[in-house]
């Protein structure tokens, strides 16, 4: 992260590189459905390349990467947090498809 | 007495360099928006996570999309992401003072974010068409299935239609010179975070739903 603000800026060569890398990972995920793994495992794979684009596009397009580091720390944290506290949910849904609740 | 740097006003303060810079070293419209931007992560996070609940919970959760629907999908991705790029050029434009360059950038991303848009709602007429609707499933499956997918995809198509006004809106009074290039990089933040969502919207609702 920049120690001051906008440090530096990218070109539009590293943007256009940026959106090439995010292109190749919709490929993968495209070529990893048709592959047709087990639920579970496209699932974690998906997921986990989300994740990087998510973080790709969160510091490059986004522009945290050249922001100061107090920022992407005040910012990332908290919403990671507050997802996390969203993810203890499972438990209760493996319980629900175990009763048969739902249609 | 006056002296430089001393603001006169009912209320305003005396001294000199009362006013501290931010911690963040970023414009307040900025950190506003991305103070938004956190609140609508929590958000769509919550909405997929209850996406994830009902379809974990579902003994027989119905995967309707054949390849055509997934090419589309592609489509719609390749779309969003040209449309980020061409905002970031918009922004970069805006800031080394090309208005024209800025203005066409700019005008690039709505068309590009109209067109997702346009193909969204080719996609929901043609489910609606087929029998599919919040409430309905015409596979037979769980009926909660459409209610997630209208939901999510909805609450996203929302996010792109009120981005492409808002960016037109910034575009415009950019345009005129009474918005500056603080504005179009704060108004590409946003549409950033749009972006941003799709990309666990695409793998989460389409591709982990493919036939």
């Amino acid at each position: 992260m920049g120690t001051t603000a906008t440090a530096h800026q990218p070109t539009m060569r590293t943007y256009v590189a940026v959106w090439i890398a995010l292109l190749a990972i919709v490929a993968v995920e495209v070529a990893l459905t048709m592959a047709h793994w087990p639920t579970p495992r496209l699932f974690a794979a998906l997921l986990a390349l989300a994740l990087i684009e998510a973080g790709i596009g969160l510091l490059y397009f986004m522009h945290l990467r050249f922001e100061r580091a107090i920022l992407f720390w005040c910012v990332v944290p908290t919403v990671v947090f507050a997802l996390l506290l969203m993810d203890h949910i499972w438990p209760d849904a493996y319980r629900m498809l175990h009763m048969r609740l739902l249609p | 007495m006056s002296h430089p740097g001393m603001v006169m006003g009912v209320g305003a303060p005396a001294a000199h360099g009362a006013i501290e810079e931010s911690p963040f070293g970023i414009q307040s419209k900025k950190l506003a928006m991305w103070l938004f931007i956190m609140a609508d992560a929590a958000t769509f996070g919550a909405i997929l996570f209850a996406y994830g609940y009902v379809r974990v919970g579902s003994p027989d959760w119905t995967r309707p999309f054949a390849a055509s629907s997934i090419v589309n999908g592609v489509v719609m991705t390749a779309i969003l992401l040209t449309s980020s790029l061409t905002m970031l050029g918009g922004v970069a434009a805006a800031q080394a003072g090309r208005t024209s360059a800025a203005l066409r950038w700019m005008s690039a991303t709505i068309l590009l974010g109209l067109a997702f848009a346009g193909l969204h709602l080719r996609e929901w007429a043609a489910m609606i068409h087929e029998g599919w609707s919040p409430s309905h499933n015409p596979l037979g499956g769980p009926a909660l299935f459409g209610a997630t997918f209208f939901g999510i995809t909805g609450l996203h198509l929302l996010h792109v239609i009120s981005g492409a006004i808002a960016i037109s809106v910034v575009a415009a009074m950019f345009g005129r010179g009474r918005l500056n290039a603080g504005h179009v990089e704060t108004v590409g933040l946003y549409w950033h975070f749009v972006d941003l969502v799709w990309m666990f919207v695409f793998p989460l609702v389409y591709l982990m739903n493919a036939r």
